[in-house]
């Protein structure tokens, strides 16, 4: 077998980053292995669970149907991108706690992230626009009606301190 | 408060076991029969050991010199399929290589020569005249238990186990009864599906091996370890890393021994991650079919029920005998009062998947048939199906029969919050079915001991050793719950240590929602344990004449004496600090005068009322409202306890609407794969859905704390289906009601009107 790499570069999390990848790695191993962000949390492997869900220039997608090579020159934000560098807490993330919209975690990185990219283009969504966006990942805990309580407190939050 | 686990779990810094790596570790993959039943003839695993990134390959020769089978009660379930394999995604072989895409790749290249077998996929197959047998079956083994109870391991070809129960004289209370109706109902299986699957991580040293896992029996996995590998006990060590959910599919011992053996032929530290397809070749809750025969007397009263509880077990035992056990002595006769009880379980043999623990453990399937049959009798008598249940609910106090845990909630009381917030009195809007139920399991565990050890150090902070594991239902906040009320101490500064079976206390595995009740009454016995060690402390150091001594927020006080825990420590201690350590036990003990010999640890009610659309073009059913409601006896986390009956409730909206593993007629799954495997999503829910955490304050836990980590799944597929079932006049008798099976039921109802 012959393996091809590229090297690419990328924005991740906020910091300017290289990697040199087969051009048939997912990017769902290329953030778990070589970046360790464990927060990328691996489910189905089938874009079906949303477990995975990464930002690409805002945009959620599923990093384990995207291949690495993908991410060059492209904004990448994981879960670790959403506090500030001094730990505080993205509003998404802080609601999250206060409606106990978890339960395992499997689920929390991916929910906060497409929470978070909603409530960037949508600062008041309508409950059919948050349930349309947070359908995009699954809670098998069951966790759901307090995942939608936390999406509604964030757009709270972030409208109290923008 | 907010517990340290959920910050990083928000955070994404919580680490499960499929985040663990160990330094050198290789990589397994496993080569699955595809087959529903087949005979190996051969395994050619030449070309897979020619592969330079492949160190080892098992098959079942390398189980020479274990007791390589698994399963509770009954051990039929080889770590790799030996001479046959008794359903489609049974392991036959192993490999071990250098990465996992390596691993994949080998495996791939294993062939297995088969000769393919009759195929065995359902329960009328299985006990079919000419069904071919799955095992060589010994003779039938009668056991005796408790009063009233007696059990036959392998009574039948293809049957494992079939339980009895009976109390009271059933023939007489029949003979004299108004009444007596008999339905069968049934019910199909889910699939767990845990996000993250089951992971293990193993090391073998030579002498002994050290495992990490997902596995919620920690304790129990490292008995089977030892039995497998003739070992001491003491040669194995365990650690249950937090898991990312389970719904059961995590309990009792899974690959974790095939993964140490695994380790001990590759001479380096192996894991072994499934994946999703693979879960759901693993486990699966049980297919059932339920007969009901109840009698009931000219006035409404329930007065006695003969019923059959028949499971299709899969290929394997793993937890079946006991979920038939629970399920039929349990959950058959439901929350009610009767003159007489005769409840069978079956659990039959087939060539599909294995199905063993899931959430409900046997009720789910016995409170659908059970609550289904109740709304068509009401039907049948003219009578209002809350009225009906009301009146022959169990009583606080009232056991449901001689040797068993009386009644400790208020069933009433449960029933009516739930038909009062759905507004039952009031008139229904058309086109709107309004449906009720109330389920029952026992919760807190069989014959039990649960030891926790609490750890308070000179700073104040308090550090819990126990067996509960870590699923997402919050142990970490229960425990510091109960140690911060204990010890008058900030709940922040307690901190639930990760589980390892040389450190941790033992316990029996976390099952039948036992930590709040059960691991939490050990918790806070350790707890009081330390507060009188630190009161004693407090004494010696403190001149007695300053009066009484007392712990009032985390400050000793004696008279004019005020010394903080700091304090305290340093002047009892001196500079080097040291700690307080108390123990502390809950035990459900054994009960000759209980059916099952001892009683249940409480009662799990479960109460649910929905409100249905049908759509009588497509037979889509939209669940317009669901209140659920369960009693935690007392809420030591109220979030949590909302959490699980959210939770539960909507794994029973799914049971009721939309999940169910499909089999091809040849026992192959036709859905395996999270693409064809449909699972609710946040547009599933109702649009109001409201869950109720009742405190009736009668459990045996901290201020009559019990658990309620199952309750809701039991009653919510019964509420919605008595729900299409009032919308539709269809006498529903099955699940899920996908609009397929809504839309024949409603032509049946038409036909027969």
């Amino acid at each position: 077998m012959v393996d091809h790499t590229e090297r690419i570069t990328f924005d991740l999390d906020g910091r300017a980053v290289v990697a040199t990848v087969a051009t048939n790695r997912l990017l769902i191993d290329l953030l778990r292995e070589e970046f360790g962000i464990i927060g990328v949390r691996a489910g189905c492997d089938g874009g079906v669970c949303g477990a995975c869900t990464v930002l690409i220039d805002g945009v959620p997608a599923t990093a384990c149907l995207m291949l690495a090579v993908e991410a060059d020159r492209r904004r990448i934000t994981t879960i670790r991108g959403l506090e500030r560098a001094d730990g505080t807490l993205h509003p998404v993330q802080r609601a999250f706690l206060e409606e106990r919209a978890l339960q395992c975690g499997s689920c929390t990185p991916g929910m906060v992230l497409l929470a978070s990219a909603l409530l960037a283009e949508n600062p008041d969504p309508d409950e059919g626009t948050i349930r349309g966006w947070m359908s995009a990942a699954l809670c098998r805990c069951g966790g759901g009606a307090a995942i939608l309580r936390a999406v509604r407190r964030a757009a709270e939050l972030m409208r109290e301190t923008p | 408060m907010t517990a340290a686990n959920d910050v990083a779990r928000v955070r994404g810094t919580f680490a499960y076991a499929i985040d663990l790596a160990l330094p050198g570790m290789l990589h397994a993959a496993l080569v699955r029969s595809p087959h529903p039943h087949a005979e190996i003839l051969a395994i050619d695993t030449a070309a897979a050991l020619a592969d330079p990134d492949v160190v080892a390959v098992a098959t079942a020769d390398d189980l020479a010199g274990l007791d390589p089978w698994q399963g509770v009660v009954v051990r039929d379930q080889p770590l790799l399929a030996i001479g046959k394999a008794r359903h489609t995604g049974e392991p036959v072989a192993a490999v071990v290589a250098r990465d996992p895409a390596a691993a994949a790749r080998a495996a791939a290249r294993i062939t297995v020569r088969w000769r393919v077998l009759p195929p065995v996929p359902s329960i009328e197959a299985a006990l079919a005249p000419d069904a071919p047998a799955l095992f060589d079956q010994g003779p039938p083994e009668h056991l005796p238990k408790g009063p009233g109870a007696e059990a036959w391991r392998e009574p039948a070809r293809n049957v494992l186990w079939r339980f009895r129960f009976r109390a009271g004289d059933a023939d007489a209370v029949f003979a004299r009864a108004a009444h007596v109706f008999t339905d069968t109902y049934r019910f199909p299986r889910m699939s767990h599906l845990p996000i993250e699957p089951l992971c293990a991580v193993a090391r073998w040293d030579g002498d002994g091996g050290e495992v990490w896992c997902n596995n919620q029996d920690p304790f129990l996995l490292r008995t089977d370890l030892a039995r497998i590998f003739a070992l001491p006990e003491a040669a194995i060590r365990v650690h249950a890393l937090p898991a990312g959910a389970g719904f059961g599919a995590k309990s009792y011992p899974k690959h974790e021994a095939l993964t140490l053996l695994l380790s001990r032929l590759a001479r380096a530290p192996v894991r072994l991650a499934l994946t999703w397809d693979e879960m759901m070749l693993t486990l699966s809750q049980h297919a059932a079919e339920v007969t009901l025969t109840t009698a009931v007397s000219a006035e409404g009263r329930l007065l006695a029920r003969r019923a059959l509880l028949r499971l299709d077990g899969g290929a394997y035992a793993d937890a079946s005998v006991i979920v038939c056990e629970k399920g039929a002595y349990r959950s058959l006769p439901g929350p009610y009062r009767w003159q007489a009880v005769e409840s069978v379980g079956e659990v039959v043999r087939t060539a599909t998947v294995p199905a063993g623990s899931f959430r409900g453990f046997g009720g789910p399937q016995a409170c659908f048939a059970g609550e289904r049959q109740l709304d068509a009798i009401a039907r049948r008598l003219c009578l209002d199906p809350v009225e009906f249940r009301a009146r022959n609910l169990l009583r606080p106090g009232e056991a449901p029969w001689p040797g068993e845990t009386p009644m400790d909630s208020d069933l009433e009381d449960g029933l009516a919050t739930v038909a009062s917030r759905i507004g039952w009195s009031s008139a229904r809007a058309p086109g709107r079915g309004r449906g009720i139920a109330v389920g029952m399991k026992d919760g807190g565990g069989f014959s039990r001991r649960s030891l926790a050890v609490v750890k308070l150090a000179r700073d104040g902070s308090a550090l819990v050793l126990s067996g509960i594991a870590d699923l997402g239902q919050g142990p970490e906040r229960v425990a510091a719950a109960i140690v911060a009320e204990v010890l008058g101490i900030d709940p922040a500064r307690v901190r639930l240590a990760p589980i390892d079976t040389d450190r941790t206390p033992h316990d029996q595995g976390t099952h039948a929602s036992v930590g709040a009740a059960m691991v939490g009454l050990a918790i806070r016995r350790a707890a009081e344990a330390v507060r009188e060690r630190l009161l004693a402390l407090a004494a010696e150091v403190i001149d007695e004449a300053s009066g009484e001594i007392a712990l009032e927020a985390g400050m000793i006080r004696c008279g004019n004496v005020v010394l903080s825990i700091p304090a305290l420590f340093d002047r009892a201690f001196g500079a080097q600090g040291s700690e307080l350590i108390g123990e502390g036990e809950a035990r459900n003990p054994f009960d000759a005068a209980a059916p099952l010999g001892s009683r249940c640890g409480f009662w799990m009610p479960s109460f649910a009322a929905a409100e249905v659309t049908v759509d009588a073009e497509t037979g889509r059913v939209v669940v317009e409202r669901l209140v659920v409601a369960g009693d935690a006896g007392h809420a030591i986390d109220p979030a949590g306890c909302r959490a699980q009956t959210e939770g539960g409730a909507v794994q029973g909206l799914a049971q009721a609407l939309i999940e169910a593993l499909a089999f091809d007629g040849e026992g192959r799954l036709a859905n395996g794969a999270p693409l064809l495997y449909r699972m609710p999503s946040v547009l599933d829910l109702p649009r109001d859905f409201e869950a109720i955490t009742l405190e009736h304050g009668l459990g045996p836990g901290p201020h009559g704390a019990k658990g309620l980590g199952e309750h809701a799944i039991l009653a919510v597929a019964a509420a919605i289906a008595n729900a299409v079932a009032d919308a539709t006049g269809a006498d529903i008798r099955s699940l899920p009601l996908n609009p397929d099976a809504v839309l024949s039921a409603v032509a049946e109802a038409a036909g027969e009107g």
